[in-house]
């Protein structure tokens, strides 16, 4: 089963010096943080708030290229998590067929936020997701660590 | 042929390595021309450098980098990278072009450098840089700009890739 993910925003981690992509569910009831790298941080931030960057980032060109070969993207997919690594999906429509790659969360979210992809993540990570580790590091950051993509 | 520039005005690079400009935490690909009289540096930002380094020295990362999941859909749906071509230098800003092939007729994306770059070594394809490019480079600066730089800097992916 899967349930559809909205992007809430980014949050920077000043203990792992990384960033946390919070995705919630449509009933807000659940949510799952992702831990992502800088560069992908602000490919995600970039196409949040829209803005088209100078030059084309590499994700901007990761669209370019399955729109040149007319090739779609269904949907993205979070489909696994293991020792704290998310796994995900990028489901692809391309002539008649249907296409799913592995991909780094991150990857799949920045180029679904620019194909506007539904994102999805199955059960079975929301279950893995347990709450209680969430509360605990949620109790740790200061609201000022909140950026203002958190609506 | 359509938009295909002409091979015979090309000048094929290869990567020489990836050198780390200590002034501006940016990177700094240097490709040269097979005879090695020719130096084409361009400047690239940390994750660009470091995927292109990656590549360079052939290492996999423990998760797939954004340009090994470009390189993931062409094995997927089919198509490759032919070439690609710096095509362009305006205000120290280079352009470059993507050449796609899929089943005998090419299309033509715009690029960074960087990802192209990056992409090509993924995908064992030429690199090339224009006639035009290499006379635009503003040479006058590069002999100087590459004496002050430090051996040591150039890292590990100092090799000369095939």
């Amino acid at each position: 089963m899967l349930n559809q993910m909205n992007v809430r925003g980014l949050l920077f981690d000043p203990y792992n010096n990384a960033y946390i992509v919070i995705l919630r569910d449509e009933h807000n009831s659940d949510m799952l943080p992702i831990w992502v790298g800088k560069s992908e941080a602000s490919a995600i931030s970039f196409a949040l708030e829209r803005i088209a960057p100078p030059r084309p980032m590499t994700h901007d060109l990761m669209k370019t290229i399955l729109d040149s070969m007319d090739a779609k993207i269904i949907s993205i997919v979070l489909t696994d998590l293991k020792e704290n690594t998310y796994f995900a999906k990028i489901h692809l429509l391309y002539g008649d067929s249907e296409f799913s790659i592995d991909s780094r969360p991150s990857d799949a979210i920045a180029v679904a936020l620019r194909t506007d992809a539904p994102i999805f993540a199955t059960a079975e990570v929301l279950h893995k997701q347990s709450s209680e580790e969430l509360e605990r590091w949620l109790e740790n950051l200061k609201p000022e660590d909140f950026g203002k993509f958190e609506g | 042929m359509s938009d295909h520039p002409d091979l015979n005005l090309l000048i094929a690079l290869k990567v020489h390595g990836v050198l780390i400009d200590p002034n501006t935490e940016t990177q700094i690909v240097v490709l040269r021309d097979e005879k090695n009289s020719e130096v084409l540096p361009i400047w690239v930002g940390t994750a660009e450098g470091t995927s292109i380094r990656l590549a360079l020295e052939e290492v996999v990362p423990p998760r797939p980098m954004s340009h090994d999941l470009i390189y993931s859909f062409g094995e997927h749906l089919g198509f490759s990278i032919s070439s690609v071509i710096i095509t362009e230098v305006k205000s120290n800003t280079y352009y470059a072009s993507i050449q796609l092939s899929k089943n005998g007729f090419e299309k033509t994306v715009d690029s960074r450098p960087s990802d192209a770059i990056a992409l090509a070594l993924r995908t064992k394809s030429p690199i090339y840089v224009t006639q035009e490019v290499l006379e635009k480079r503003g040479g006058e600066n590069l002999d100087a700009w590459l004496a002050k730089l430090d051996p040591k800097s150039f890292g590990q992916s100092e090799t000369e890739a095939s």
